[in-house]
């Protein structure tokens, strides 16, 4: 019997972003929400390195990476680490075209408010535990989510 | 009919060829002097004889239709292939035994071509705008961003209200590109543009004021690009300002954007159920909000009218383009174009 976490804090982030600035905006409000937000990362490579040193709970990928779309394959390399992706870019339409290797979406531009929100949300989800409203903005793409192992348990 | 200057064809009821126009022979290199009084498909290299085409000439000789305009490929061995329009009628002459049919081929692979050179120009401008109003919604979401940062890191609470009023704006006007860069030219469905547009006010002045309630009302409809914009920052104003004086002190309450279409007429409201505005006009502040709000509203020929609510406050920006008659009102702008079109000068 496992338990489900009635706490999202304290949880680790990756942050995949190659604009800087929202990058920093967006870790400083996660960390100020309490959770542990690694290094940021705005390149395949940095990305993969720093989840297999210290497996991220979620990681925040924004699709367009230094003029190319390398977030998409980043996501696929995560699914198969077993690390959730949300996808951070201002292309709805590319994000959704991807949406096997992801759980969900959250759009540019966005409140860092409301990505805290998108992200305490989906850590739950992750976990089977829907007892969150599901925050405006953020598009699900599983809506019985497997990606981290995590299969909720029937009653 | 020989040196008729559209390429021409005349035949017989069983659709052998009676003559050639000149420019005929020259467009479909054609030898006319041999192919008169041979049948129209063994016209060339047979390139004529499409089964269609004879079919639709059948009936026409017959006299059950007449082709207005058949367009056709006119595939030819080692030659480029032609696009084709075909007109044909039938001639009835009382002193001939038999019909005739007038044949008009007009050749109109150039301009064909150059239509699609025109489609695929749009189509990629059509791509290239997307892309470009997707790379301006990045650029402002950069600028909200440090504006947020330097917001979290002022000591002075003053500065603070203000980098975040800036905040706003400037996320308004992101937000607002973001739909942009989705819909292409079809324009922005307002009532969701300012639904999205206060979510965004509600995470960043709202988060810890739960006892204030920011919802959008009214018609769903679609306003040009330059238009929208105005009125989001609008919005963006007539909210801030309802959450800045309305509620003091911990009140609860509501505010309510709502949005009316009629025709090319529009009205925009936001309302408050608040404590009011002061009942002496010279305690109220006219800030910078207020005169964003009176510039956009003249950019749109539209009138600003405060009201009192009971209880609150309400403001309401109508553009009146055409005098409704069931409205009995004259209208306030004298250009009547549709509102799609109106360009905020």
């Amino acid at each position: 019997m496992r338990t489900v976490r009635t706490s999202t804090i304290g949880e680790t982030l990756l942050i995949v972003e190659d604009d800087i600035l929202p990058a920093m905006s967006l870790r400083d409000e996660l960390r100020d929400a309490g959770f542990h937000v690694l290094e940021l990362t705005e390149r395949v490579e940095q990305a993969v390195a720093a989840a297999l040193d210290c497996k991220p709970a979620l990681a925040l990928v924004n699709i367009e990476l230094h003029g190319r779309d390398d977030g998409i394959g980043l996501a696929r390399e995560f699914k198969l680490m077993g690390i959730p992706v949300l996808f951070i870019s201002g292309q709805q339409e590319k994000a959704r075209s991807a949406k096997a290797v992801a759980i969900g979406s959250l759009a540019k531009p966005y409140h860092p408010k409301h990505m805290i929100g998108a992200v305490r949300y989906l850590l739950r989800h992750i976990e089977g535990d829907e007892s969150l409203p599901r925050p405006a903005g953020l598009e699900v793409f599983d809506d019985h989510p497997n990606g981290n192992g995590a299969v909720p348990e029937a009653a | 009919m020989a040196s008729s200057p559209g390429p021409l064809l005349l035949l017989d009821g069983d659709l052998n060829i009676v003559a050639v126009s000149r420019s005929f022979a020259d467009t479909y290199g054609i030898d006319g002097a041999t192919a008169v009084g041979r049948p129209m498909t063994g016209l060339g290299d047979g390139e004529w004889d499409v089964p269609t085409l004879h079919t639709l000439l059948k009936a026409t000789a017959s006299g059950v239709a007449e082709i207005e305009a058949y367009e056709m490929e006119l595939r030819r061995p080692r030659r480029k292939t032609r696009c084709v329009v075909i007109h044909a009628q039938r001639l009835v002459y009382l002193d001939l035994k038999n019909d005739r049919l007038l044949v008009a081929a007009s050749d109109v692979t150039e301009a064909r071509a150059d239509a699609k050179v025109r489609d695929d120009a749009l189509r990629q401008n059509l791509i290239l705008l997307q892309e470009v109003r997707h790379r301006v919604a990045n650029s402002l979401q950069i600028i909200a961003s440090v504006l947020l940062q330097n917001a979290k890191k002022t000591t002075s609470e003053e500065t603070r209200v203000h980098l975040r009023d800036a905040h706003n704006r400037v996320m308004s006007v992101a937000a607002l590109e973001r739909l942009l860069s989705l819909s292409g030219e079809k324009g922005v469905e307002l009532r969701a543009y300012f639904e999205e547009l206060c979510e965004s006010i509600v995470a960043s002045m709202i988060s810890d004021r739960e006892h204030i309630r920011l919802f959008v009302t009214g018609d769903s409809g679609v306003v040009d690009a330059r238009v929208s914009v105005s009125l989001g920052l609008i919005v963006t104003e007539l909210v801030i300002n309802a959450l800045k004086h309305a509620f003091p002190e911990g009140r609860a309450g509501e505010i309510r954007v709502d949005c009316g279409f009629r025709g090319p007429n529009w009205t925009l409201t936001v309302m408050d159920d608040g404590v009011g505005m002061p009942s002496d006009p010279s305690l109220v502040r006219t800030g910078l909000g207020t005169s964003i709000v009176g510039a956009l509203a003249q950019q749109l020929h539209a009138v600003v009218q405060n009201s009192a609510g009971n209880p609150g406050t309400a403001v309401m920006i109508t553009h009146t383009q055409i005098a409704l008659v069931d409205d009995g009102e004259s209208p306030q702008d004298d250009a009547v174009v549709p509102v799609a079109n109106v360009k905020g000068s």
